[in-house]
């Protein structure tokens, strides 16, 4: 590397390591490094200007909606979906899964206008609404 | 009148130890470490971060906070990257855009990012959590995004040829338009502790007050602006086009002096101290110049692709490119300095500091390093190395 400096006896200059990469599973954004712990968002605010209870309170909170809300995409698992999305855009598919983020939805058989959709990914940011009948 | 050029390499002087193109250090070395590694003649090693899947566009620097520095990287697979800036290990990956990511920049702390992407939106993220914070809707591709130094507003330029200031403590708000550009905005900045707007197009460089919101100033460019970096220390404005690097006074728009570099250039950056400029385009190399004379100092070979952006970081130890190659690299300012992730070589442990370059330079620096494969360089990576000359 640094094809210009000719002669070939020039040492490399040496690594200990190369740069992390992406760990591919995740967006990043480790919650347990010291910045986030730090400067961690405002919602849960560990500078104790809510007190102890309240906090666990809120926490307890967000676990139960966020496990329900889990719970509802296992419900949703090969049931037939309706879809409200932006521009007037209503679709029915079968609900096959999420990705971690929940970014995008893998379907199959998405009914659109146009016909219809063996297999199909909806960016769920296009999403405004779903309904599904258990 | 002709502006200073850059001179080519000379050639060799009468000492016949440093080659046409070998790095010459600033005659002050500091530091033990640095002077050790002028003694050994290093050769770069840049580190290469992966991770983007397209082209590298643009990228940014924050200020160096408690945690360190940061950068920001913006890409046409539109998923902008954090990473910590003196090693370049990634932190996280900004999820949203939904088109290719023109224009990424970070506040002086670091704890907000902002996005300008093609699908007309500009973003503002949370830079520790990596949450979308707000997001602005413009009515062209946006193309530049950048903050006030105490991050309250964001300046933003685009393809719909107007800057707009957005008040982020009211993002629902309407934002202050200001019209005069005749092409795409393809780069705005605040200036002046942001008491006055510099913006770039295709062909004018323009100045404007922030309280009147009218233009002050307005030059013409030759060709195409293709960068521009505001340096406040000395009020710098370092603009890119062509092949020509040319530095203007930020409060007068006034030429101060230009280079001309042996290709395109996309891309300039001054260094903290103003020692240095590096500047990468067309032809896949970094250039490193002398800013006071112009001299061509190093050049590097590395990207497999034009060079969309450079910048240095704000202690000025090492400069980051990213290219079209979809990689962003980071390369020492003084080459063979313990920092970071590069750790200085003493002459005297070479026979063991080189056997564990083996270990520590892994497959993929390996194509990097394909032309030291002269018999004399061999020897490095055998398992008994001799002490080289």
């Amino acid at each position: 590397m640094g094809g210009s400096q000719g002669p070939r006896h020039l040492c490399p200059a040496l690594v200990i390591r190369l740069p992390r990469g992406p760990d591919g599973t995740s967006r990043g954004f480790d919650p347990n490094s010291p910045r986030y712990q730090a400067l961690s968002p405002v919602s849960i605010s560990t500078a104790g200007c809510g007190n102890e209870a309240s906090l666990e309170r809120e926490q307890q909170g967000r676990v139960a909606l966020r496990e329900r809300y889990l719970r509802s995409l296992f419900a949703m698992v090969g049931r037939t979906i309706h879809f409200t999305m932006y521009e007037r855009v209503n679709v029915s598919a079968f609900f096959d899964a999420s990705d971690i983020d929940i970014l995008n939805f893998q379907v199959s058989d998405l009914q659109t206008p146009l016909g219809v959709h063996r297999e199909a990914l909806l960016r769920c940011s296009d999403i405004i609404s779903y309904t599904f009948e258990l | 009148m002709r502006p200073s050029r850059a001179s080519l390499s000379p050639s060799p002087p009468a000492r016949s130890l440093f080659p046409p193109h070998a790095p010459r250090f600033p005659a002050a070395l500091r530091l033990p470490g640095a002077a050790a590694a002028a003694a050994m003649a290093m050769r770069q090693t840049p580190l290469t971060c992966s991770g983007h899947t397209r082209p590298v566009v643009d990228l940014a620097f924050s200020d160096i906070t408690p945690y360190g520095y940061f950068l920001i990287s913006a890409c046409k697979d539109g998923k902008p990257m954090l990473r910590q800036g003196d090693t370049g290990d990634w932190i996280g990956t900004f999820l949203g855009h939904k088109g290719a990511v023109w224009g990424a920049t970070l506040n002086r702390d670091a704890t907000k990012a902002a996005t300008a992407a093609a699908d007309f939106t500009a973003k503002v993220w949370d830079a520790v959590s990596g949450d979308e914070l707000i997001t602005l809707a413009h009515k062209h591709i946006v193309k530049s995004v950048n903050f006030t130094e105490d991050s309250n507003y964001l300046l933003t330029g685009g393809q719909d040829k107007l800057l707009r200031i957005y008040d982020l403590s009211k993002p629902e708000a309407e934002p202050q338009v200001v019209s005069g550009h005749t092409s795409g905005i393809k780069k705005a900045l605040w200036s002046s502790d942001d008491k006055q707007i510099l913006s770039a197009d295709d062909k004018t460089l323009r100045l404007w007050d922030r309280n009147t919101m009218t233009e002050v100033k307005a030059i013409n460019v030759a060709m195409s602006v293709s960068s521009m970096e505001y340096v406040p220390e000395g009020e710098i404005l370092v603009v890119t086009y062509g092949r020509t690097i040319a530095f203007h006074s930020a409060e007068t728009l006034e030429q101060i002096k230009s280079f001309e570099a042996p290709a395109t250039v996309n891309s300039a950056s001054l260094h903290p101290e103003k020692e240095f400029i590096v500047a990468g385009g067309e032809d896949f190399k970094l250039y490193k110049y002398d800013y006071n004379t112009g001299e061509e100092l190093e050049s590097y070979k590395g990207h497999f692709g034009p060079i969309h952006c450079v910048r240095f970081s704000p202690d000025g130890e090492l400069y980051a490119s990213g290219s079209e190659d979809g990689t962003l690299r980071l390369w020492q300012t003084t080459v063979g300095k313990t920092y970071g992730l590069w750790k200085c070589v003493v002459p005297e442990e070479e026979g063991g500091e080189l056997a564990k370059a083996r270990v520590s330079l892994p497959g993929t620096a390996e194509e990097e390093l394909e032309d030291l494969t002269s018999e004399n360089s061999d020897s490095i990576y055998s398992s008994t190395p001799e002490v080289k000359a």
